[in-house]
């Protein structure tokens, strides 16, 4: 443990000092650097999917524009750029679940769901999610029935994906916001499902 | 990765969490950052793979964003050898960081960030929808999207992506071709499966592909 931690002072520094070199030589400004961290741990994030995905439930015109120009619709609500410019959306629904991985790399949707989380880029997940997609949802508390066919989408090129939870049932009455708040950003991999809303 | 074995589960405590350091993220910025000015050499992506298996599976996610963000400045001539190295000395010996602002470029920085033009549209793209298709057997030595557990597997071309520059040539270098989501068949991919059957679909460059 203490290695560990020697080794991650040691990456900080090798860090700060990038930094350091980058802003000397004038190639950087510091606030450029504090800007982008903010902006994608701020203004990114899954609260964004889930706008987007409480519209989709909420709007068949618009769900079939997502299905169609993902990237399109989604800048419609004002989220695009990097890792974003072609958007594939798939909908899961009571015969069909899909699930998201990237088997090479961390690829993942930044402007509707943030930086991925640290499993979605950890070997276990990019090594099993295409081989045992089943034994991998039940890691997360989701068991599907076993006709359900399960469509794994390993995002290999630049094209992001975007997964639409089904809509849970009981929602009827909520409104738009309130929905938002149901869509987990799991749900939106494909590794959960939508929450109930309470009672 | 796709299909090995021995990485143990997935969820673990604290997985959740897209950083666990704050230096992470600030390194995150600065491999975007040297994208945008364009002052570093090739893919941070394609760098990163050349790391020596060994050392890249022991590295943490961000560890290696580090290694490559340094290798692409270095490689393009914007820093020297030693320039990094030189900066940990001084920091270690006390030194405060130097510190320069600029509102407006930090402002261009972000805005630079909601760019991202959508793949062209593919004209003539050699396979239809419905067609039956081959990854092709091959064994780059660099950089690829062509996962080896889809290697030698046939599978259906389900739609035409678009256009991308092919990836395998020199990062931003190669000549486009069609992008094509290909779905296969778990079996046809690792077997049969206690788990019975499932798709697995990827987007791959028309040079993977040939007609099965």
């Amino acid at each position: 443990v203490s290695d560990d931690h020697d080794h991650d002072d040691e990456l900080a520094l090798r860090a700060a000092a990038l930094e350091a070199v980058l802003v000397e030589k004038r190639l950087l400004t510091t606030d450029q650097i504090d800007a982008i961290v903010e902006h994608y741990e701020r203004d990114l994030g899954p609260q964004n999917g889930a706008r987007v995905v409480a519209r989709a439930w909420v709007d068949p015109d618009y769900r079939k524009r997502l299905r169609e120009d993902g990237a399109a619709a989604i800048g419609e609500l004002g989220y695009g750029g990097f890792e974003g410019g072609t958007m594939v959306v798939v909908e899961n629904t009571p015969d069909v679940h899909n699930v998201v991985v990237c088997t090479l790399c961390s690829c993942y949707p930044w402007p509707v769901l943030g930086l991925p989380p640290s499993w979605y880029k950890s070997p276990a997940y990019r090594a099993r999610a295409v081989a045992e997609p089943r034994a991998v949802l039940r890691e997360f508390g989701v068991e599907l029935p076993a006709e359900t066919e399960i469509r794994v989408w390993d995002s290999t090129s630049e094209v992001r994906y975007l997964v639409v939870p089904q809509r849970p049932e009981g929602a009827d009455g909520l409104s738009e916001d309130e929905l938002a708040a149901l869509v987990t950003r799991d749900s939106m991999i494909g590794t959960g499902l939508a929450l109930e809303p309470r009672a | 990765m796709g299909g090995m074995h021995g990485f143990g589960v997935v969820v673990t405590p604290g997985s959740g969490r897209a950083a666990e350091h704050p230096w992470e993220l600030r390194v995150f910025a600065l491999s975007t950052l040297v994208g945008i000015h364009g002052i570093g050499a090739g893919s941070g992506r394609a760098i990163r793979e050349e790391m020596p298996p060994a050392d890249y599976l022991a590295a943490g996610y961000y560890e290696r964003w580090l290694w490559s963000t340094e290798q692409r400045l270095v490689r393009r001539g914007t820093l020297g050898e030693r320039d990094v190295d030189g900066w940990v000395e001084r920091l270690r010996r006390g030194e405060k960081m130097p510190r320069r602002e600029d509102p407006e470029a930090a402002r261009h920085a972000v805005e630079a960030t909601g760019q991202a033009p959508p793949l062209p549209r593919a004209d003539r793209p050699r396979f239809a929808v419905g067609d039956r298709v081959r990854a092709r057997r091959m064994r780059p030595a660099g950089h690829t999207r062509c996962p080896r557990y889809v290697r030698g597997v046939a599978g259906v071309v389900e739609m035409v992506r678009g256009v991308d520059v092919f990836p395998d040539i020199g990062p931003y270098e190669g000549p486009e071709e069609p992008v094509y989501a290909v779905a296969f068949t778990s079996s046809d991919l690792f077997g049969s499966s206690d788990e019975g059957a499932w798709t697995v679909l990827l987007d791959l460059y028309e040079s993977y592909l040939e007609q099965a």
